[in-house]
């Protein structure tokens, strides 16, 4: 069972790149998940679409930039040391 | 003999430097001149001799001056040390979770392998802080998680060990293996109660506490196994994570279901109801990987 914490490291990268890579117009307006489509609702609570769509919209906006620095120590090591 | 040669001596002596019956010469100062008239009282410089080389070295001035600097820059570093840590490592916070006694460790641990009898699961307040876990049996504390995690990388290297699997990196590769597992859940648990927008005050080392209690159960499934065989390895890990279980949503239901458990109303509405749902998966997560973190160590 070789589940190791660097394993851990790798796959969370992977899925932030994941939702950093979700273009705002072509894909996430055509499910009705865009930016503007989501603040709809001031009910009580949000309920688990608009809580979703937020952390997309949040996760895209706060980690563009260390993204990019922590996709380029990751491709640097990956060249270097396989 | 002794005599021309501390006179000798006395002129140049420096503060520190304390006998003219050296073996050696101290090339540390000017005193190589008197080292031949130094060999004939050699007997009597042998106590004294073990004492001023190191007189010699710290007597020196330019070694004092090092030594003063280097203390001195070793107590900035310590005080650079106590002011920042509190911003990495909440320290004030995990000595509430290690606030603990034999008496809590005994009480918490029979909880945890016969939760059926124990009514009442509040955490008891005082003045708006919880309670420290000495005080009251329902406090988490992150002593016994801790604790029984090492534990859990021991027993899995003696379990390797008696099936002559055994090598040393298998401890870290077990090691790290469980702490990923338990990083997974904490963060599965946490995108969770913030997309059910729970308002609990559950904080994440709370959560942490609660996952590490179902290393207890593993290392008694384990360590029965060992001893008596695949059946009984299978008897107590049932029966441990059915414990589990029960504690868990006992526990957790004060936590997250905090308005309608605390009054025993039965749970109602949408947003109890999937409150109840994360409890439950939560739960039920637990004897999962229990299970799956134990049976390749028993065959």
């Amino acid at each position: 069972m070789a589940f190791t914490l660097y394993s851990l490291l790798q796959a969370a990268l992977l899925c932030v790149n994941a939702i950093a890579v979700l273009h705002e117009e072509r894909f996430l307006k055509n499910i009705g998940w865009g930016t503007d489509q989501g603040i709809g609702g001031f009910e009580e609570e949000p309920g688990i679409k608009s809580q979703l769509m937020n952390l997309i919209r949040s996760v895209r906006t706060v980690m563009r930039v260390p993204l990019i620095i922590v996709n380029s120590i990751a491709i640097i090591l990956l060249l270097l040391f396989g | 003999m002794p005599g021309p040669a501390s006179k000798r001596r006395v002129p140049v002596s420096q503060p520190g430097m304390a006998d003219p019956h050296q073996l050696f010469d101290d090339t540390s100062s000017a005193q190589s001149r008197g080292y031949g008239a130094q060999r004939a009282p050699g007997g009597l410089g042998y106590p004294t001799a073990s004492a001023s080389p190191q007189s010699a070295f710290l007597g020196d001035p330019v070694s004092n001056m090092a030594m003063a600097y280097g203390s001195s820059l070793a107590a900035q570093g310590k005080e650079l040390v106590d002011k920042n840590i509190d911003r990495f490592i909440p320290v004030t916070k995990l000595k509430y979770y290690f606030a603990v006694d034999t008496m809590y460790v005994g009480k918490k641990l029979g909880l945890l392998f016969f939760p059926y009898l124990h009514q009442d699961w509040e955490v008891q307040y005082q003045q708006d802080t919880p309670v420290a876990p000495r005080f009251d049996v329902n406090a988490p504390d992150l002593y016994i998680p801790a604790m029984a995690f090492i534990t859990y990388v021991l027993v899995a290297g003696l379990a390797l060990g008696t099936q002559d699997r055994f090598s040393p990196d298998l401890l870290g590769l077990q090691a790290s293996s469980a702490l990923a597992w338990l990083t997974l859940e904490v963060l599965a648990i946490l995108l969770s109660l913030y997309l059910v927008t729970v308002n609990t005050d559950l904080t994440t080392i709370d959560l942490v506490a609660f996952l590490g209690y179902k290393y207890v159960g593993m290392i008694g499934g384990v360590l029965m196994g060992l001893l008596f065989g695949k059946v009984v390895y299978y008897l107590v890990l049932g029966w441990c994570c059915v414990s589990i279980f029960v504690f868990m949503i006992r526990t957790l239901r004060l936590k997250i279901l905090a308005e309608a458990a605390a009054e025993g109303i039965p749970v109602r509405g949408a947003r109890n109801q999937l409150r109840m749902y994360l409890t439950m998966a939560v739960a039920a997560a637990q004897p999962l990987l229990m299970y799956w973190l134990t049976f390749h160590l028993v065959r």
